[in-house]
């Protein structure tokens, strides 16, 4: 009785076993391919970022509303658990809280597999920075900006990331603060670089591609950690100098996390 | 012999009368080409094969060079800052006056030999010639525009979307073809025949005091910054100028690196005659006074020019007599075809 029930379970778990590794490779044919799309979802600490007369305060105490927040987000590459990375160059998207469509960006022909990691830019890197007119379309174009600014003309390059809003602690006379971070790392001389590569790992999730399943990526991100490597609105209400930006680069630096991920069928 | 001499030379003669007037007259002359390298330049850095330039393009770039429809009320056109006859700078003024008459930070550059610069503005801010047009646009003091918003004025005009169907096959107003076609015409302006280009042809004489004043350039080490064809080796320098009148860091504002505070472009002297008056901020109404600068006016200005303090000395050790021998030879540079050429004027 004993015996026989233990064989079953072996059985079974072998079946079983069987089962998954076979469905597994059959679901994943070598040219399967899906999009992958993630989701940023802007937060300040714990609450969800509103923008115009809501009031948030730093970790210095300073309180703040934010009525803009732009980043530009490029370079993207996923990696496997084995180590192999894909690899989406010449693909750029900015998130602009003001629209919500542009908040969630899709990375299309995503090779079917498990990845376990995603890294990607905040900015513009520099050899797009200094490339031709001609390869500046969509959300590089410079015509494309209307009153939100994201192109410096007079010193030649993308603001990277922009926030702006109101503070008791701004030194301005109307209490706005604007902070405008660029800075590709200069063509013919050597500039600041505020440049930042994000890598998260998805932990012990994974995002599945498959022909049947385009996954999300849900990154929420906390616009505090933006004041945790020395910003203040108090010390720099107008941030537009790539030298003096490096904290508050350093800071953005911090504040993406993965949250979940979604693996849902078609 | 002789006189079978005398007939063959009349014949040719004639023959090439008859060929001279036949051109003139059928107007199959070769036309002046729209842009070319004069013999005594170095090749362009501008990649001219990224953006080919045709009659139809430069047609296109002139007429938005001078076209208020470039700013927000339609006031202020390229070319209102950017005259002809003063080398495309702004006519005897310090500072321009942009939109609602408000006044700019800086000198106006002459916009001549562009394809040639690696860097633009006083302080090197933009790197390509492609990307230069969008800051007047958009700076609040001078057209006070969007780009956005200026191509679709031009997308909405009746005459632009056929200048564009002519130059690029197509009415499609874009980004590119916008910034390029204004590319174009500016680097046809191509200035290369001034009296001491002539003389150097062979076919002008200098006179005594310009011949001494070339020779005093070189003596005097001018031409060590002020090199080459281009009279401009476009590096960044200080020249003992200090901010004392508009405060202006100069390459500073682009690099943030100290050791470029109180440096400038080197700029280009050619028409230098007509393009008063001088330095970053205008500070200097003639040459004189900047000859007299260079002599006796140069400060330390903590990243001062090593050429500009040899022997423990500051500035340029010269006489009013080598002045003005100087600035006789810089006369010379003035190129009085370019600054009438036609081609180059406003319509």
């Amino acid at each position: 009785m004993k015996k026989s029930f233990l064989f079953s379970a072996l059985m079974a778990l072998t079946v079983s076993f069987i089962f998954v590794s076979c469905t597994k490779e059959e679901e994943i044919g070598p040219n399967d391919k899906n999009s992958l799309s993630i989701e940023f979802d802007n937060y300040v600490g714990g609450e969800k970022l509103v923008l115009g007369s809501k009031s948030y305060k730093n970790s210095l105490g300073e309180d703040f509303t934010v009525s803009t927040l732009n980043y530009f987000v490029s370079n993207f590459s996923l990696k496997k658990a084995d180590g192999t990375e894909v690899k989406f160059p010449n693909q750029y998207f900015l998130i602009r809280q003001a629209d919500t469509k542009t908040l969630t960006v899709t990375l299309p022909d995503v090779p079917a597999g498990d990845y376990t990691s995603m890294s990607y830019m905040i900015g513009v890197d520099s050899l797009k920075s200094i490339s031709d007119v001609a390869q500046r379309t969509g959300v590089l174009d410079p015509a494309s900006y209307g009153t939100d600014n994201m192109y410096w003309s007079w010193n030649s390059g993308y603001i990277f990331f922009k926030m702006e809003g109101i503070s008791s602690a701004a030194t301005t006379a109307t209490k706005l603060f604007q902070f405008h971070i660029g800075g590709f790392g200069g063509r013919t001389s050597v500039t600041a670089n505020n440049l930042r590569t994000v890598t998260t790992s998805f932990g012990t999730t994974t995002a599945q591609v498959r022909k049947n399943i385009a996954p999300t990526v849900h990154v929420v991100t906390d616009v505090l950690q933006t004041f945790s490597q020395g910003t203040s609105i108090a010390k720099t209400s107008v941030m537009m100098n790539p030298a003096a930006s490096k904290p508050f680069a350093d800071g953005y630096a911090k504040m993406f996390k993965v949250e979940h991920i979604h693996n849902d069928k078609m | 012999m002789n006189s079978t001499r005398w007939r063959l030379l009349a014949v040719s003669l004639s023959f090439m009368g008859w060929l001279a007037s036949c051109s003139l007259l059928g107007g199959e002359a070769s036309p002046e080409p729209l842009f070319s390298v004069p013999a005594t330049f170095p090749q362009p850095t501008y990649d001219l094969s990224k953006n080919p330039i045709t009659s139809d393009g430069v047609a296109l770039g002139k007429q938005l060079f001078f076209d208020g429809i470039l700013s927000r009320d339609g006031s202020i056109s390229c070319g209102e800052c950017h005259n002809q006859s003063h080398a495309f700078t702004h006519h005897g003024h310090g500072f321009s006056h942009g939109i609602d008459n408000q006044e700019g930070t800086r000198n106006a550059p002459p916009l001549i030999n562009l394809a040639w610069q690696d860097s633009f503005f006083w302080d090197g801010g933009v790197f390509d010639l492609d990307l230069f047009s969008i800051a007047p646009i958009e700076n609040p003091l001078e057209m006070d525009d969007k780009i956005g918003n200026v191509l679709q004025k031009l997308r909405t005009s009746k005459e632009y979307p056929k200048l564009f169907k002519k130059a690029y096959g197509t009415e499609e107003i874009t980004t590119e073809r916008f910034l390029k076609a204004l590319s174009q015409f500016m680097l046809t302006l191509v200035s290369a025949n001034s009296k001491y280009d002539q003389f150097l042809a062979g076919k002008a004489q200098l006179t005594a005091d310009e011949t001494a004043g070339l020779q005093l350039f070189k003596d005097k080490g001018c031409a060590k910054c002020h090199s080459g064809a281009l009279f401009t080796d476009h590096s960044f320098r200080s020249n003992g100028l200090l901010p004392e009148y508009t405060g202006d860091l100069g390459r500073y504002r682009i690099t943030e690196n100290d050791a470029d505070k109180n440096k400038f472009k080197v700029p280009t002297l050619r028409n230098i005659e007509v393009t008063y008056p001088y330095m970053h901020d205008a500070r200097f109404f003639n040459l004189e006074a900047v000859l007299k600068f260079y002599a006796e006016g140069v400060k330390e200005t903590g990243s001062l020019d090593p050429l500009l303090k040899q022997n423990g000395r500051l500035g340029i050790p010269m006489t009013a007599d080598e002045q003005q021998k100087i600035i006789a030879f810089l006369k010379t540079l003035t190129d009085q075809e370019f600054l009438t050429n036609p081609r180059f004027a406003a319509p």
